[in-house]
């Protein structure tokens, strides 16, 4: 893509903090720490942020600790307890095996949680190296690797994590869960790597660049030291946004069938197999759809705050 | 005056009455015309009635072609193009007398020559029909006169008149005329106006993949009178809640297939509604690989036992005492099958119950599984194959891993599509146990194309030619008391060494709103709409 | 100019070749074998191995690849292999549908992001806005199927099929077939919800964004005006802000198609809609290599074609490149 675009994408991401050269406030590291109080500050003062946090956190301790918390095991049947309504025993009611849901959506949460963070965090790992090589040295490595993000993005995201799960044949336990992780990633890494490069071609011409090249500083510690600091807060903020719509994307992939397989407990799942009973014991779809609802707006509401407090002139 | 009134009132009694009782006469008399909405739960694979797999292009082909014979519920055979028909008592010869008045939708006679085309056309392997191994005991077509066709046996076949009527679509006649038209199949494969031929009650309009299908009367039936209906409408619905949706909010008239989990509650909602089921005729089948090629090469000839399963004691232990049949058929089928073991489902022609070999009980299925060497020290793992188009197999696979806890086995289940799930079964894949339903059988005959042991779906790769030998005692008896002996040994046979291992019927369910009358309920193998008629 | 937009155009065409080009690696990727769902519960070992050979699937990849381009060329989409139907007219068939359901769903996201944008950029910082902000955002985190699924359980279960859970009655004059269930209200009712779930998420994206643009204007009209005295004042700068909160809408929804194609595959298969997106997902689990090539071909063309007058609109309003000067 030209590079006069480079705007566009900034309307695309609703302006996300910015990726361009700014002359107050260029980060460096040192300086960061006491941009780093204010930005906290301002998170702090922000209500979405708080509740974003506060609903985030929530997530990470129920996933982490739902051994402990779940009050039956997510997978054991019980065949004279099938299709109880919301009850003492079982606060969500029980499914077609007898299983109790609440237990079933506490378990859920890992898989959830766990796609979410694995796969934007696969694809910071890729994207964000990608888009710092192909910014800093241009040329050939550049055109490949972007004709390379512009082939991942031609397809439209969605339509392409369902072709990369059906190629990796859907299974269920951990490895059925990377398989997901990794689609969902593979998809993602463009943008990171696009952010990323932006950032990158913007500093690179910068006069102070050229003059640690001069006193002889290493490619890598000019990448680390005054590169990178710039795209974090962009970065952050995506990845946030990233997780919630990593979970939206695994959650739609197992209604398609296509997601993590059975009998992992997992939202997405639970919903789509809970469907057919949806006139008869409508709470048990409800109840996994909810918690998808909860959790991605956790997340967003947290990116959110994000951003607002990182770039507050935005607001 | 009053007397004149009290009479001028009882002559308008009397005409009341007497129009009122004609009214209920004529409530009997089917009524003519009107659209049959039909939902189907799948979609219709193409219109090649020969090689098209799936029934719901069964169903369809029930009615736009036509074949020989019918058979009834209880198992009488009734004319369809055949007027009448003679089988010897050595079973080697069939002798059918055609009717005068059969017509093809393109207006061309039926008669004896074409028989003999369609059947030889199925006999062929070009043609590549699946239904190519029915006819193996076939040797030849004769036509004796342009109205009386006979088939010559290679050796004695009691079901030859069971096969041309209800295995898979049965026989259905295709035009010669037709055939012999440039890219004849071709165009009906993909159901080009025109070019789906049939002799049946209703002719071809259009088809759109994957949405619907419709069907309109063909006024030349050779059936007085029928059909009744002046057009059916097949719409592929796969959901079924909104299968009920459409149903309840009367867009639908007939479901031809639907999922037995709901059935309770389509009744609590429609109390009015039809819903149509018998005996099962298809089961439901949890199958053990018994060899896996010695080289690791699939489909691979020598063959070696599977590592799990290839020892008789594990398969019992796991598959006889291990399963409790009730359990998986009160918690999957919410009751509604028959639990069951004989690979001969409960509503099939010479079934037999052998439950009684195969009682639950863990503790016995603990003992023979130290005996083979597996305990707590050795335990045993293994995996469970089944595919997602329908919920009720990983309902079942979902049990039989409890079950299998219970005893100190461990159950993996490995859920896949059933594209993904037809390469690996007929592929000779690694698997351990598959759950799936099967064709269903109008006769134990009609499952020896599935298990013989060089059967492309002999799918647990079972080599005991004692198997085949059984099937081919029982297709040549003609005496119907022995047939029952060799039956019964067979399914005792097959308990025993479990390389079918049946769990239940798998049950068959049809809801009809209330205004449709006059279709007989045949379970799977005969969904014919030129008996009904709209009653509104 | 001219040669600028040339240029873009030329570059569409390879990308839309290597798009399918990575789709049948992929799918050859797929275990499987389509033979196999072709011939279903009629499986013969002996046919399959015909099949194969009689579709060529026998070749190598390459070869099979370059059998379907030059079969494109001369304008034949192939043919699917389960029923040996044309992939262009199936394709055709199915077209209006989704393309109906996108512009409706595109429809209601501007029927609700308009007004609630204009309204929290107005009313910026009180408790309209806010409600504005939140329901935005509640909106981005319903994935469309639930949102769907919501819909389904309150007007075709609990209001007692107020409005029909599946299926499809074709616009008069646009039904392809010969029997045809054709009315305007009939199509509005099976679209309606569909409709609704899909373009709720967008109506989101779009709000923000509306609210955004408009602020950018607004705030800077008030730095460099003076107080505004009077309505007329007003309305001036409203509808500057709206003209330049405009054009970045456009770009988004241009944008916005990609995500609403794989929502209307989800959506399409909740509500059992006969259109590209449950035509797409019925070939890639069939393995119908044919009909994946179509639909990819088809959807890749639509997605790179969208972006690419995406970037012309932008790129028009850029004068920099207007003006042809790089930066």
């Amino acid at each position: 893509m030209p590079h006069e675009v480079m705007s566009k994408e900034a309307v695309a991401d609703l302006r996300l903090p910015a990726a361009q050269p700014r002359e107050h406030s260029s980060w460096r590291w040192g300086k960061s720490e006491s941009l780093l109080m204010q930005t906290l500050q301002r998170l702090m003062r922000s209500k979405t942020a708080i509740f974003g946090l506060a609903i985030v956190s929530l997530l990470l301790v129920v996933s982490i600790f739902a051994d402990a918390l779940a009050p039956y095991s997510p997978t054991h049947n019980t065949p004279d307890e099938t299709f109880q309504q919301p009850n003492r025993q079982h606060l969500l009611g029980t499914d077609q095996f007898g299983r109790d849901m609440l237990s079933r959506i506490i378990h859920g949460s890992r898989i959830s949680l766990a796609v979410g963070l694995s796969s934007v965090l696969l694809a910071i790992f890729v994207g964000v190296p990608l888009g710092i090589v192909s910014g800093f040295y241009g040329g050939k490595v550049d055109t490949l690797v972007m004709r390379a993000m512009d082939l991942i993005l031609a397809f439209p995201v969605f339509l392409l994590a369902i072709i990369l799960m059906v190629m990796f044949t859907p299974t269920a336990g951990i490895i059925g869960t990377m398989k997901v992780v990794s689609a969902i990633a593979i998809v993602r890494i463009p943008i990171f790597a696009r952010l990323v490069r932006g950032s990158v071609l913007s500093i690179k011409e910068k006069e102070y660049i050229e003059a640690c090249r001069a006193v002889g500083q290493h490619d890598v510690k000019i990448l680390f030291w005054h590169i990178l600091p710039n795209c974090l807060a962009p970065i952050i903020v995506t990845a946030t946004l990233g997780i919630a719509t990593a979970i939206i994307v695994e959650a739609s992939l197992s209604f398609l069938g296509l997601g993590t397989q059975p009998p992992t407990p997992s939202w997405g799942w639970d919903l789509k197999a809970n469907v057919p009973w949806i006139q008869e014991h409508p709470w048990l779809a409800l109840g996994p759809g909810v918690a998808i609802f909860i959790t991605v707006l956790g997340f967003n509401l947290f990116g959110d705050g994000l951003r607002d407090a990182l770039d507050p002139r935005l607001k | 005056m009053r007397r004149r009134e009290l009479s001028f009132v009882g002559i308008v009694v009397l005409v009341s009455l007497l129009m009122s009782l004609s009214g209920f006469a004529n409530a009997a008399e089917s009524k003519r015309g009107g659209t049959l909405r039909v939902a189907y739960g799948n979609r219709i694979s193409h219109l090649d009635f020969h090689t098209a797999p799936g029934y719901e292009m069964m169903w369809v082909a029930m009615n736009i072609g036509c074949g020989l014979v019918n058979i009834t519920p209880d198992g009488q055979f009734v004319p369809d193009a055949a007027a009448s028909w003679e089988g010897s008592p050595d079973g080697k010869t069939y002798t059918f007398k055609l009717r005068d008045n059969v017509l093809f939708h393109d207006n061309t006679k039926l008669d004896a020559e074409a028989v003999k085309i369609s059947i030889d056309r199925l006999m062929d392997p070009e043609t590549k029909s699946g239904m190519r191994r029915f006819y193996e005991p076939v040797d030849r077509v004769e036509v004796v006169d342009p109205l009386t066709v006979r088939v010559h046996m290679k050796k004695p076949y009691a079901f030859f008149l069971h096969m041309i009527a209800g295995y898979r679509t049965g026989l259905v006649l295709y035009s010669p005329t037709f055939l012999k038209k440039p890219d004849a199949i071709e165009n009906m494969r993909r159901g080009e106006p025109g070019s789906v031929i049939g002799c049946g009650p209703f002719k071809f309009v259009e088809w759109v993949p994957g949405d619907h299908l419709v069907m309109d009367r063909w006024e030349k039936y050779f059936k007085e009178g029928q059909p009744y209906l002046d057009r059916v409408i097949v719409r592929v619905i796969k959901d079924p809640i909104s299968q009920m949706a459409a149903f309840n909010a009367g867009e639908i008239d007939f479901i031809a297939s639907f999922t037995p989990e709901h059935v309770n509650t389509l009744k609590a909602q429609n109390p009015k509604a039809q819903i149509l089921t018998g005996k099962e005729t298809t089961p439901m089948a949890a199958l053990m690989k018994v060899t896996v090629p010695c080289d690791g090469k699939m489909m691979s000839e020598e063959r070696c036992p599977h590592p799990i399963f290839g020892d008789q004691r594990v398969r019992k232990a796991v598959a006889c005492y291990g399963m409790n049949r009730d359990e998986i058929v009160e918690i999957a089928f919410r009751g509604q099958a028959t639990p069951w073991l004989g690979i001969i489902p409960p509503g099939t022609m010479d079934t037999v119950d052998v439950n009684h070999l195969c009682p639950y009980d863990p503790k016995r299925a603990k003992e023979l599984l130290a005996d083979a060497g597996y305990g707590p020290n050795n335990p045993l793992t293994f995996e469970i194959i089944t595919d997602t188009e329908k919920a009720v197999f990983n309902a079942i696979a979902t049990v039989i891993k409890e079950q299998m806890a219970r005893i100190g086995v461990t159950a993996n289940i490995k859920l896949v599509d059933k594209v993904t799930w037809l390469n690996q079964v007929l592929k000779d894949a690694p698997w351990d146990m598959d759950v799936e339903d099967r064709l269903s059988l109008l006769t134990l005959d009609s499952n020896a194309y599935l298990s013989v042991t060089d059967s492309s779906w002999n799918t647990s790769r079972h080599t005991d030619a004692k198997v085949d030998e059984y099937y081919a005692r029982y297709a040549a008896e003609m005496d119907p008391e022995k047939r029952q002996a060799i039956a019964k040994e067979f399914q005792e046979f097959m308990a025993d060494k479990l390389y079918w291992n049946t769990l239940s019927g798998s049950p068959f369910y049809q809801a009809a709103q209330p205004w449709m009358k006059g279709y007989t309920y045949n379970a799977e193998f005969e969904v014919h709409y030129e008996t009904v008629w709209l009653d509104r | 100019m001219r040669e600028y937009i040339l240029k873009r155009l030329l570059q569409v065409i390879p990308t839309v070749l290597m798009i399918t080009l990575v789709v049948f690696a992929m799918m050859q990727a797929i275990p499987g074998d389509p033979i196999v769902a072709l011939l279903g519960d009629a499986y013969d070992e002996e046919d399959a191995i015909r099949l194969r050979r009689e579709y060529g699937l026998d070749k190598p990849i390459v070869e099979q690849y370059a059998i379907w381009l030059g079969k494109l060329l001369r304008g034949d989409w192939g043919e699917s292999y389960l029923s040996g139907r044309d992939v262009l007219d199936d394709v055709v068939l199915r077209l209006p549908i989704t393309v109906e359901l996108i512009i409706l769903a595109m429809a209601v996201a501007l029927i609700i992001a308009l007004p609630a944008g204009i309204i929290a950029a107005l009313r910026q910082n009180t408790w309209a806005d806010y409600t504005a902000m939140t329901s935005a955002l509640v909106g981005i985190s319903i994935p469309d199927f639930f949102l769907g699924i919501l819909l389904l359980l309150v007007f075709s279960f609990a209001l007692q099929g107020l409005l029909p859970s599946s299926g499809w009655v074709y616009l008069p004059g646009t039904c392809p077939t010969v029997v045809c269930n054709e009315s305007v209200w009939g199509n509005l009712q099976h679209v309606i919800m569909p409709a609704i779930a899909l373009g709720v998420g967008r109506a989101a994206i779009l709000t923000r964004l509306l609210r955004a643009s408009m602020l950018e204007v607004i705030r800077m009209e008030y730095i460099t005006t003076a107080r505004a005295k009077g309505l007329v004042e007003n309305l001036i700068i409203i509808k500057h802000a709206l003209k330049n909160a405009l054009i970045p809408t456009v770009t988004i929804m241009g944008l916005q198609v990609g995500f609403l194609i794989g929502g209307a595959i989800v959506v399409e298969t909740l509500f059992a809609i006969p259109g590209l997106g449950t035509y797409g997902i019925n070939a890639i689990i069939t393995r119908d290599y044919q009909q994946v090539q179509g639909f990819i071909l088809l959807v890749a063309l639509c997605f790179v074609l969208v972006n690419f007058l995406v970037d012309l609109t932008y790129s028009f309003l850029d004068p920099r490149i207007r003006y042809g000067t790089q930066r």
